[in-house]
C-alpha cells in the first residue's frame, strides 16, 4: 500500500507548540540554543515523503507518562521489518538541500523502538542513497544512520561512501561501542559527524554519549562522501528486505546541517519508568509478595524499559531477602535463572503519621517505589576493579543509630525520609539481580536486600513489615532472622524440587516396575540357616555366621608352625608380582591371586606352584633365574635370598593358602548402649549424640530401642551432611573459589547434598549426574561435567564414573592399556564418548610416545593400542556386566547417549552396580568392604559373595534407597557388636569391628557440635563483594559443616588472599586426610596416625577456639548451671565422649575443678561501649592494596588468639576448666568410632 | 607399619622400642621396594652431594630481565614505550655474567650461583596452574594429583634428623605445595610468618608452663585407658610425639632472637627472617624448606608486576638481594653451603614490553630460575636468551629438567618411579639434570 502523506516544507512540519513542549522538558535553567533541522518528521501532522510497503502511522509513539515529553496518543511510523519505509525524493522537499560535501556537518537523530535486532545485522533508520535506484550507482550511500546488532544490543552505526578525486570509492562504517537493548521500548539515538574530519564522529543513546566507536570498514577517511540526488529513505535501505529493514517504529526523525550541541542531545531523552505492575488490591494481607521476573529483562546493566511480569512468586513476612529460593529444572536439579533477572518485593504497610527514615540496601541496582513514586534509586554496582580498589574506601560508611547494622560487604545503600500522614502505603522494592558488563556476568546474588524503617522519634531500625512480625535490623536481629529464614528456605526448596521431580514420576514408576519384574524373574539368593551359637539379628548375620563356621574349620586345619601365608608369603607376592599377575588381565595369562590360579599356571611355564614340590614350581624358577629375559620381576631388584627361602618353604609345606586371612575368630558381644549410640550417630549424621539424645535413648526401655534410634537417625536431615565428604571424594568434586584452572569442577556439592537429603534413588542419582544438566557454577550436576585445564574432560569423568558405580579402575587407560587391568584405552574413550554424546578424538597428550615405551630392553609392560588422533565412537564397553541392548530399552531418552549410559549402569540387570553401591555402604559402616578395594574389583575378590549378591538385590528391592539399605546393615548384630581393641583392621569375617578412625569431617563436625561452638569462619569466597565475573569467582557460603570447605586456593601466596579462619579448620581436616583439592577421585583415605593430627588438635588454632570458654561456647553454659562439680564432670563426659567418666577420671577432674568452683560465677557489670565502626574487609576488589595485606595479617592473628573468654567466669577457675576441656577433647578416643 | 612416618616413607618394624626421641621414626636403610619405589630402568644420572634444599618461591612471576637476565634498558614511560630491562646491569664475580643493579650483594657471590636463564613452559594466563606446574613438574591430568617437589624430596630422603619434619613451608599452604598421591604424611608443616610459628606446634600464648603440665596430667588417664598395641595406642603414641615437638627441642628453632642482631639486620625484612629461619631449620635437620617471598605490600603487587607494580619493583629486588646474599654467605660461614641447595623458583617470567600502566605482563617462553650452593659447579649463568630475553638461543631447560637438576643435586635419581596405588609415576616427567653443573 502506498499512501501520499503530504508535500510540505520542513519549516512548517513541526508545529511550534509541539517543539516548545519538547524543549520545555529540557533543563529550564540553562538557556538552550535553538537549532533548526533541515527536516523533521514527527508523524503527528502532515509530513514530507510517501509511505511504501508495510509502513503505517499509528498512535504508538513515545508518550506520557513513561516519556513525559510526548502527548498521549503520539503517532509514530511503524515498520513491519520486511520492506516498509517512508521515501522522500529531492523533489518532495523543494528548497531543502539534503546533500553533504566535505567540511559539512551532519546530525541525524531519531526516536526508535527496535523490537528485534539479531546480532550481526544492520537495519536502516534514515539514509540517503544506496537504494538500488537504477538512476544511480548501486553503492551511492550519501549517508545513513543504522542500528547494528552486537552483543545483544542495538548500536548506532554511521555509514557513507567516499569518492576520492581519482574516482576511487570506499565504504566507511563506524559502529558505536554502546547501544540499547532491542525490545526495551523507545530510545533516542543520534550521530554527529563532520565530513572530512573522521575524529569528529560521535553518537548518543538516550542522551548518553558513547565512549567511542570503531571505523571498522576501510578505516577513517578525509575523502568527501558521495553526494547525489538519490532519495532519502526511513526504515530501510540497500534495497530493503528483512536484513535491512527496521522491525519496530520511528518517531521524531530529524536531519541537521550542523553538529547538534551535546547539551541538547544529552537532554533529549526524557524517561520516567512506569511503576512496577503490582496490584495493591491483590496483595496478600500482612505479607510481602515476592516476584521473580525472568523475562523481559535486558542482558546488560540497565533497567527494563517496561516492568516485567513475574515468572514465580512467593511470600515473606518482612522486607528482608538474602537468598531467593532455588530454581529447579528437569528432575529437580538446580538450574540457572536468566542473568540478570528482576526481583520485586511488594506489600501494603501501615505507618503512623510522622516523618520516618527509610533505609534501602541491595547488591545491585535497586528501586523503592512508595505509593507509585520512585523514592529511592540506587545505581548499578561497580564493575570489577581488577583488585586495585582501596581498603580506605571503607573509611566512609553510613551510621544511623546506636545499634545500627553496618552494611555488609558488597552492599549498596541509601536512606530517605518519608513523611506519612498515617495509614497504609504501597511499598515496592525492586532489584536487578546479577548483571552483565560486556561479556562478564556477575553472580546472581541479592546481597542483603532490605527496606528498614526507623519511625519518627526513634533511633532503632527494624525491617519494614506489613504484618505482625517485627525484626530488629541490628546485627543480632538480622542473624536470628537469617537463621530462621534459611531453615524455612531449606524446607521450601525441598518442596519445590519434589514438585518439579514429580513431573517425571511416570517414567520412574516404570523403572520401579522394571526392577520389580527383574526381581521376580530372577532367583533369590538362598539365605543360610542360622548357626548355633552365633548371634544374629537379621539376614546379614546369617550370611556372616555361615561363613564364619566354614572358615573356622579351615583355620583349625592349618599347621601352626608352618609358613604363615598372609603375613609372610602374600607380602612378597604383592610387592613383586601383583602389579602384573593379578586381576582381570594378568601378564602371560598367569594369575597369582589365588591358589587355584597359581596351580593352573600361565601360558608358557606350566604350574607356578606345585604343592610340596618347589622344583616343579615355575614361580621359584622365575625369581631365581639369572637370565635377563627370564627373571621375575622384570624391573627392579630381584628377590632377596630370604624371600626366596620363604617361598620355597611355603611350597614345600604344601602351599597352604587359606581362603581368608584370619588367625582367630572371636565374636564380640553387642556393644553397650552408649557405645552403640555414639557409633551409629557418628555413622549416620556425622556428629556425636547430644545430651538430650543420650537421655532419650537411655530412658527408652523398649526391646527395639536400637531399631528406633536407627529409624530416627535415618530420618535426620543431617544424614546428608554425614555422607557429603564421601561422595565428594568418590566423584572428585573439586570447585575452586578463584580462577579455576586445576582440573576444577563446578560446585556440584549442592546437588549432592540435595540428592542425599531427598534420599534420591541411586539410579535416578546416576542418571542426573550423567546427564550433567542444570547449573554449572551454582550447584547443578552440570558442574560435574567441568574439568578446567583438562584436554579430555569426559575421559577424566569416565574414570570417575567407572570406579564410583562399577568398581572398574581405568585411570591408566587415560594414556595407555595397563598391564593388570582388563580395560583398554579404547574402552575408556568409548565410555568418554558416551558422556560426550559424540565421537571423541584422542589427543597426543593422552598417550605415551613409542620411544618412551621402548626405553628399557624388554617387552614394555604397557601397550598403546589406540593411536593419538584416533576417533572413538560412543559404545558401552562393559558387556561383561550387562548387554548394551538394555540401555535403549530402559532409557528415558534412548537417543541421548548419556541417558543410555545411565540406564546401562543402573539397570537392575546390571547387578554389578547394585553390588558396588552396597559394598561402598558396607565398607563405610563396617570398616572394610566385602570386596577391597571398593573402587577396583579386579584387584580383590568378595569375602562374602552370596551376602553381596543378596545386598545388591535388597538395594534394588528397596528402590535403590541408600537409607533402606543402611537400615538393614545398621540393624545387624555384626554392626552393633563391641569393638575388639586388639584388631588393627576389621576381621574379614566381621566377627568383631576394629577401632575405626573417623573421617576428617566427622572429627571436625563432632568436635564443634559437642563443644557447642560455632565455626564462625569467613565466607568461602575471595570475592565477597560480588564484583568479579562468575566464571572466575564463586562463593561456597559460610560453612556450617566440614564438607562445605574447599581449598583456600592461595596459589598466589598473597597475605591479602588468605582466609585465616577457614585455613585453621582446613588444617585440621587435612591432617586427618581430607583433600583441599580433589583433582582425582578417591574411595578411601589413609587413616594411619601421624604426629600432625594430635598436634593440630592439641595446639592448633581450632584447638584454641574449642577450649576457650568464650561467651558463645556451649560448655560455658554447662559450667554456669547449678549442679555439683561431680555432676558437671559427668555431664561433660557424656556430652563430649558419650560415656560417664571412670572413677579415676572423675576423681582427677573433680579434684582439679573443686577449688574455686563455688565462686566460679562472676557478676557481670554492664560494659562500657566504645565507639562503633564496621569491620573493614578484604575482597578481590581491593586485595592489591597494602592495607589489605595488613588487614589479613591482623585477621590471622585474631584467629589465632581466638574469642575472648567469658567475663561471666572467674579467670583462675575458667583456666582450670579449659585445661579439663582440652584434655577431654584430646582423648585418643575422640578420633575413633567406639 | 608405623605411626610416626608422617614425613618419611620407610616402615618401621613394630619391635623397635620408642626409646630415642624421634620426630617421626625412620629407618634410613629400609629397602627401596618398601618405600613404594621401583628401581626400574634406572638411567645413569649425575649424583650430587647436597643434603638439604631451600626452595625460595617468588610468587607472581619474577621479571627475569629486571633481575638475573639483564638486557639493554627499555623505557616504560616513553611514547612509544621502549621494550627492555627496567634497570642497568652490573658486573658480577663471574666475568661476563651480569645481573641488574639492584642485586649488588648477590652479584659479588655469583661464583656460588647459577642463574638458569632458559627455563620455559607454555602456561601463561593463570598463576595457579603455572605455580602448580613449576611445583609438581607436570600438567594436571584429572586422574592423579601429583606431589610437589618438596613432598617428593621428603618422600625420597626423609628428614636428615628423624626428630624434625622432612618438609616445611614458610608461606601459604596450597594444593600445589601438597603431597598429592603420596598422602598427607608427606605433606608440609607450614607457618605463614616467622613470629607465630607452625600451626600445631606453637602453644597458644595463654598456655603457660604450669598449664602445660596440668594438661598433661589431665590427659594421662584418657591416654592410659587405650588398649596396648592397638590402633588407638598408635595414635596415642603419635600424640606424645606431638606434645614433645611443641616443647623446646624443636621450637627453639623459631627463636630468631637467639641470632646476632647484625646477622638479623643483614637478612633484612620478614622475607630475610624467613631465610634465616630456614637456615636454622636446615641445621636442625629439615630436608626441604620452601620459603615464600611475595610481600605484596612492598610494591603493591609482589612479583606480579603489572601496571604500577613495576614502580617499586626495585624494592622487592633489593629485598631479595639482601636475603639471598646473606643466606649464601651465612650458609658458607656455617659450612652448609655445599650441603644446601638453594633454588629460586617462580611461575613464569615477564616480557620485555611494558603494559599500558608501565608494568609487565606474563612470559613463559623464557624465564630465569636460580640455583645456588648445593655442591654444584656454578657458572653464574646457564643458557642464553636473545637480546630482549624473549627467546631461547642456547641450552633450553624445561621445568622437568630443572626438577631433575634439583633431585640430582640432592643425590636422588630423577628417573626413579613413585607408585600412585598400582600405577608407576616417574619422579620427573622425563627431566634430565643440567649436566654442566655436575662433575
Amino acid at each position: 500500500m502506498t499512501r501520499l502523506v503530504s508535500l510540505f516544507l520542513a519549516l512548517n512540519a513541526s508545529a511550534p507548540a509541539a517543539t516548545d513542549a519538547r524543549d520545555g522538558a529540557q533543563n529550564d535553567s540553562t538557556p538552550v540554543p535553538r537549532n533548526e533541522p533541515l527536516v523533521r518528521w514527527t508523524f503527528d501532522g502532515e509530513q514530507p515523503g510517501e509511505l511504501k510497503g508495510k509502513a503505517s502511522l499509528q498512535p504508538v509513539g513515545p508518550q506520557k507518562p513513561v516519556y513525559p515529553a510526548f502527548p498521549t496518543g503520539n503517532p509514530a511510523l511503524v515498520i513491519d521489518g520486511k520492506d516498509g519505509h517512508l521515501r522522500l525524493t529531492e523533489a518532495g522537499l523543494p528548497g531543502t538541500n539534503l546533500r553533504f560535501g566535505n567540511g559539512d556537518a551532519i546530525t541525524l537523530e531519531v526516536w526508535v523502538n527496535a523490537e528485534q535486532l539479531g546480532n550481526g545485522s544492520y537495519v536502516y533508520l534514515v539514509g540517503k542513497g544506496r537504494n538500488k535506484n537504477k538512476a544511480f550507482s548501486a553503492e551511492n550511500q550519501n549517508w545513513a544512520l543504522r542500528l547494528k546488532g552486537e552483543g545483544g544490543e542495538a548500536r548506532p552505526c554511521f555509514l557513507f561512501r567516499s569518492r576520492a578525486a581519482d574516482g576511487k570509492e570506499n565504504y566507511h562504517r563506524w559502529v558505536a561501542k554502546e547501544g540499547f537493548s532491542p525490545g526495551s521500548g523507545w530510545h533516542h539515538v543520534a550521530v554527529t559527524y563532520q565530513f572530512g574530519q573522521p575524529k569528529s564522529m560521535a553518537s548518543w543513546v538516550d542522551g548518553k554519549k558513547s565512549a567511542g566507536g570503531t571505523w571498522d570498514m576501510a578505516g577513517e577517511t578525509m575523502e568527501p562522501p558521495v553526494s547525489d540526488a538519490d532519495d532519502v529513505l526511513l526504515g530501510t535501505g540497500n534495497g530493503g528486505g528483512a536484513g535491512n529493514t527496521l522491525h519496530g517504529a520511528l518517531d521524531e526523525v530529524a536531519i541537521y546541517r550542523e553538529l547538534l550541541p551535546e547539551v541538547i542531545l544529552a537532554q533529549r531523552y526524557q524517561f520516567s519508568p512506569p511503576p512496577p505492575p503490582v496490584d495493591a488490591k491483590k496483595l496478600p494481607r500482612g505479607k510481602v509478595l515476592v516476584q521473580v521476573c525472568e523475562d523481559g529483562v535486558p542482558a546488560k546493566n540497565a533497567w527494563p524499559a517496561f516492568p516485567p511480569q513475574p515468572t514465580e512468586t512467593y511470600e515473606e513476612d518482612v522486607f528482608g531477602i538474602f537468598e531467593v529460593p532455588q530454581k529447579y529444572v528437569d528432575t529437580g536439579i538446580r538450574g540457572d535463572r536468566p542473568n540478570p533477572y528482576l526481583l520485586r518485593a511488594a506489600a501494603l504497610v501501615t505507618l503512623p503519621a510522622g516523618k520516618h527514615r527509610l533505609l534501602v540496601r541491595g547488591r545491585n541496582a535497586t528501586h523503592l517505589h512508595v505509593d507509585g513514586r520512585l523514592l529511592v534509586d540506587i545505581g548499578f554496582a561497580k564493575a570489577d576493579s581488577g583488585g586495585h580498589g582501596r581498603v580506605a574506601e571503607q573509611d566512609k560508611y553510613l551510621d544511623l543509630g546506636p545499634d545500627f547494622r553496618f552494611a555488609p560487604p558488597g552492599s549498596q545503600e541509601k536512606w530517605v525520609e518519608l513523611e506519612s500522614t498515617g495509614g497504609e502505603h504501597l511499598f515496592v522494592l525492586e532489584q536487578m539481580v546479577g548483571g552483565v558488563v560486556g561479556s562478564s556476568k556477575k553472580r546472581p546474588e541479592t546481597g542483603e536486600m532490605v527496606v528498614a524503617v526507623s519511625l519518627q522519634g526513634t533511633e532503632t531500625w527494624s525491617l519494614l513489615s506489613p504484618g505482625e512480625r517485627r525484626v530488629d535490623y541490628t546485627d543480632a536481629g538480622w542473624a536470628a532472622y537469617e537463621q530462621e529464614r534459611r531453615t524455612w528456605l531449606t524446607v521450601f526448596n525441598t518442596e519445590r524440587r519434589a514438585k518439579v521431580r514429580s513431573q517425571h514420576d511416570v517414567y520412574w514408576t516404570k523403572r520401579r516396575a522394571a526392577a520389580a519384574e527383574w526381581l521376580a524373574a530372577t532367583s533369590e539368593v538362598p539365605v543360610p540357616a542360622p548357626v548355633a551359637g552365633l548371634p544374629a539379628h537379621n539376614v546379614v548375620d546369617h550370611f556372616l555366621n555361615a561363613k564364619m563356621a566354614k572358615v573356622s574349620a579351615q583355620v583349625a586345619a592349618a599347621r601352626k608352625d608352618g609358613v604363615h601365608f598372609y603375613s609372610e608369603v602374600l607380602p612378597i607376592l604383592e610387592q613383586n608380582c601383583f602389579s602384573c599377575h593379578q586381576g582381570g588381565k594378568a601378564k602371560g595369562d598367569l594369575s597369582l591371586d589365588s591358589l587355584g590360579a597359581a596351580l593352573k599356571g600361565g601360558e608358557s611355564d606350566g604350574p607356578a606352584v606345585t604343592p610340596g614340590h618347589p622344583e616343579k614350581s615355575s614361580l621359584l624358577a622365575r625369581v631365581t633365574s639369572e637370565d635377563e629375559d627370564y627373571i621375575m620381576p622384570p624391573k627392579g631388584s630381584p628377590l632377596t635370598k630370604d624371600q626366596v627361602a620363604v617361598l620355597d618353604r611355603w611350597i614345600r609345606e604344601g602351599a597352604h593358602w587359606p581362603e581368608l586371612d584370619v588367625d582367630r575368630i572371636e565374636v564380640t558381644p553387642l556393644a553397650g548402649d552408649l557405645a552403640f549410640l555414639r557409633r551409629v550417630t557418628l555413622d549416620t549424621v556425622g556428629v556425636a549424640p547430644t545430651l538430650a539424645e543420650i537421655e532419650a535413648f537411655e530412658k527408652d526401655k523398649s526391646a527395639d530401642k536400637r531399631a528406633r534410634v536407627i529409624d530416627r537417625l535415618l530420618a535426620d536431615p543431617r544424614w546428608a551432611d554425614r555422607w557429603m565428604g564421601y561422595w565428594q571424594d568418590v566423584l572428585a568434586e573439586n570447585p575452586n573459589i578463584l580462577n579455576p584452572t586445576l582440573n576444577n569442577t563446578g560446585p556440584f556439592r549442592w546437588y549432592l547434598h540435595e540428592a542425599l537429603t531427598d534420599d534420591r534413588p541411586m539410579d535416578l542419582f546416576v542418571t542426573e549426574l550423567l546427564r550433567m544438566g542444570g547449573s554449572e557454577r551454582f550447584g547443578g550436576p552440570a558442574g560435574f561435567a567441568t574439568a578446567s585445564g583438562n584436554d579430555v574432560p569426559m575421559a577424566a569423568k569416565g574414570t570417575i564414573v567407572s570406579t564410583a558405580f562399577l568398581g572398574v579402575e581405568m585411570k591408566c587407560a587415560r594414556c595407555h592399556d595397563a598391564p593388570a587391568h582388563v580395560s583398554t584405552q579404547q574402552d575408556l574413550f568409548e565410555l568418554a564418548a558416551l558422556l560426550e554424546t559424540k565421537a571423541l578424538g584422542v589427543p597426543a597428550t593422552s598417550s605415551v610416545p613409542m620411544d618412551k615405551l621402548h626405553e628399557g630392553g624388554r617387552k614394555p609392560l604397557i601397550q598403546i593400542t589406540l593411536q593419538p588422533g584416533s576417533k572413538v565412537e560412543p559404545k558401552w564397553p562393559f558387556e561383561r556386566f550387562v548387554g548394551a541392548g538394555i540401555g535403549e530399552r530402559l532409557a528415558e531418552n534412548p537417543k541421548n547417549s548419556r541417558d543410555v549410559l545411565a540406564a546401562l549402569i543402573s539397570a537392575p540387570q546390571n547387578e554389578r552396580f547394585a553390588q558396588v553401591i552396597a559394598n561402598r555402604l558396607w565398607q563405610q559402616f563396617m570398616g572394610r568392604g566385602i570386596v577391597e578395594p571398593v573402587e577396583d574389583w579386579e584387584r580383590g575378590k568378595p569375602t562374602h559373595p552370596e551376602l553381596l549378591a543378596w545386598l545388591g538385590r535388597e538395594f534394588v528391592r528397596g528402590g535403590y534407597s541408600l537409607k533402606n539399605l543402611s537400615r538393614i546393615v545398621l540393624n545387624s548384630h555384626a554392626y552393633q557388636r563391641a569393638t575388639d581393641p586388639a584388631l588393627k583392621s576389621p576381621s574379614p569375617l566381621f566377627a568383631a569391628p576394629a577401632p575405626r578412625r573417623l573421617a576428617a569431617e566427622q572429627i571436625v563436625d563432632a568436635l564443634f557440635a559437642a563443644a557447642g561452638k560455632a565455626m564462625k569462619t569467613e565466607e568461602v569466597s575471595l570475592d565477597i563483594d560480588g564484583r568479579r565475573d562468575l566464571k572466575n569467582s564463586i562463593s561456597l557460603g559460610i560453612p556450617q559443616r566440614a564438607w562445605m570447605f574447599a581449598s583456600t586456593s592461595n596459589e598466589r601466596d598473597r597475605p591479602s588472599l588468605s582466609l585465616p579462619r577457614i585455613q585453621a579448620v582446613c588444617d585440621v581436616l587435612e591432617a586427618f586426610g581430607w583433600r583441599p583439592a580433589r583433582q582425582d577421585p578417591a574411595s578411601s583415605r589413609a587413616t594411619d596416625p601421624n604426629a600432625l593430627q594430635p598436634a593440630i588438635l592439641g595446639n592448633g588454632t581450632v584447638a584454641v577456639w574449642l577450649t576457650r570458654l568464650s561467651d558463645d561456647h556451649g560448655v560455658t553454659e554447662l559450667v554456669l548451671r547449678d549442679q555439683s562439680v561431680e555432676q558437671l564432670v559427668d555431664q561433660l563426659f557424656l556430652r563430649l565422649l558419650t560415656r560417664l567418666p571412670t572413677a579415676q577420671e572423675r576423681e582427677l577432674y573433680v579434684g582439679h575443678l573443686l577449688e574455686g568452683y563455688e565462686l566460679r560465677r562472676v557478676e557481670q557489670r554492664p560494659g562500657v561501649q566504645g565507639p562503633r565502626y564496621p569491620a573493614k574487609y578484604v575482597s578481590w576488589s581491593n586485595h592489591l592494596d597494602a592495607e589489605a595485606n595488613a588487614l589479613r595479617i591482623e585477621e590471622e592473628a585474631a584467629a589465632r588468639r581466638g574469642d575472648p573468654p567469658s567475663p561471666r567466669l572467674d579467670p583462675a577457675w575458667r583456666t582450670r576448666m579449659e585445661d579439663v576441656l582440652w584434655a577431654v577433647l584430646n582423648a585418643p578416643e575422640w578420633v575413633f568410632a567406639p | 607399619m608405623s605411626l610416626f612416618n608422617l614425613f618419611i616413607p620407610f616402615p618401621v618394624p613394630n619391635l623397635i622400642p620408642m626409646k630415642r626421641r624421634r620426630f617421626l621414626q625412620t629407618a634410613a636403610a629400609a629397602p627401596l621396594a618398601a618405600s613404594g619405589l621401583r628401581a626400574s630402568d634406572i638411567v645413569a644420572m649425575p649424583k650430587g652431594r647436597a643434603e638439604h634444599c631451600i626452595f625460595i618461591w617468588l610468587g607472581g612471576g619474577m621479571a627475569h630481565m629486571d633481575t638475573f637476565d639483564p638486557k639493554v634498558q627499555g623505557d616504560p614511560k616513553g611514547s612509544p614505550k621502549k621494550a627492555g630491562s627496567a634497570y642497568p646491569g652490573i658486573d658480577t664475580a663471574v666475568p661476563g655474567v651480569q645481573v641488574c643493579e639492584h642485586l649488588p650483594k648477590t652479584a659479588r657471590l655469583m661464583e656460588h650461583v647459577t642463574a638458569v636463564r632458559t627455563v620455559n613452559h607454555n602456561i601463561i594466563n593463570e598463576h595457579a596452574i603455572a605455580t602448580n606446574f613449576v611445583h609438581t613438574g607436570r600438567q594436571i591430568s584429572g586422574n592423579t594429583t601429583y606431589p610437589s617437589i618438596g613432598s617428593i624430596v621428603a618422600h625420597q630422603r626423609g628428614a636428615v634428623n628423624p626428630n624434625v619434619p622432612a618438609y616445611m613451608l614458610i608461606g601459604y599452604p596450597s594444593p600445589s605445595r601438597g603431597p598429592g598421591f603420596l598422602g598427607a604424611k608427606h605433606g608440609n608443616i607450614y607457618l605463614t610468618d616467622t613470629v607465630s610459628g607452625p600451626a600445631g606446634f606453637t602453644r597458644p600464648a595463654d598456655v603457660t608452663a604450669p598449664r602445660v603440665s596440668a594438661r598433661a596430667q589431665l590427659l594421662a588417664p584418657l591416654q592410659e585407658r587405650v588398649a596396648r598395641d592397638s590402633l588407638m595406642a598408635d595414635y596415642e603414641a603419635a600424640q606424645r610425639e606431638a606434645l614433645r615437638l611443641a616443647g623446646p627441642d624443636f621450637m627453639r628453632n623459631f627463636k630468631l632472637e637467639q641470632e646476632a642482631p647484625d646477622l638479623r639486620n643483614a637478612y633484612g625484612s620478614e622475607f630475610g627472617q624467613r631465610c634465616l629461619l630456614a637456615r636454622r631449620l636446615i641445621q636442625d635437620g629439615v630436608r626441604f624448606i620452601e620459603v615464600s617471598h611475595n610481600l605484596g605490600f612492598v610494591n603493591g603487587t609482589g612479583w606480579d608486576t603489572h601496571n604500577d607494580g613495576q614502580e617499586k619493583q626495585h624494592l622487592l629486588i633489593k629485598d631479595l638481594d639482601d636475603a639471598l646474599a646473606t643466606l649464601i654467605a651465612d650458609l658458607k660461614k656455617h659450612g652448609l653451603l655445599d650441603k644446601t641447595l638453594i633454588a629460586v623458583g617462580t611461575e613464569f617470567g615477564r616480557p620485555p614490553e611494558f603494559d599500558g600502566g608501565g608494568g609487565r605482563g606474563h612470559q613463559c617462553s623464557t624465564f630465569s630460575m636460580i640455583l645456588a650452593g648445593g655442591g654444584l659447579k656454578h657458572c653464574g649463568a646457564y643458557g642464553v636468551t636473545d637480546d630482549v630475553a624473549k627467546k631461547i638461543v642456547e641450552n633450553p631447560v624445561s621445568v622437568p629438567d630443572f626438577h631433575a637438576t634439583v633431585h640430582a643435586a640432592l643425590g636422588i635419581n630423577p628417573s626413579l618411579e613413585l607408585m600412585d596405588g598400582t600405577r608407576p609415576v616417574p619422579l620427573t616427567d622425563g627431566g634430565k639434570p643440567i649436566a654442566a653443573l655436575f662433575g
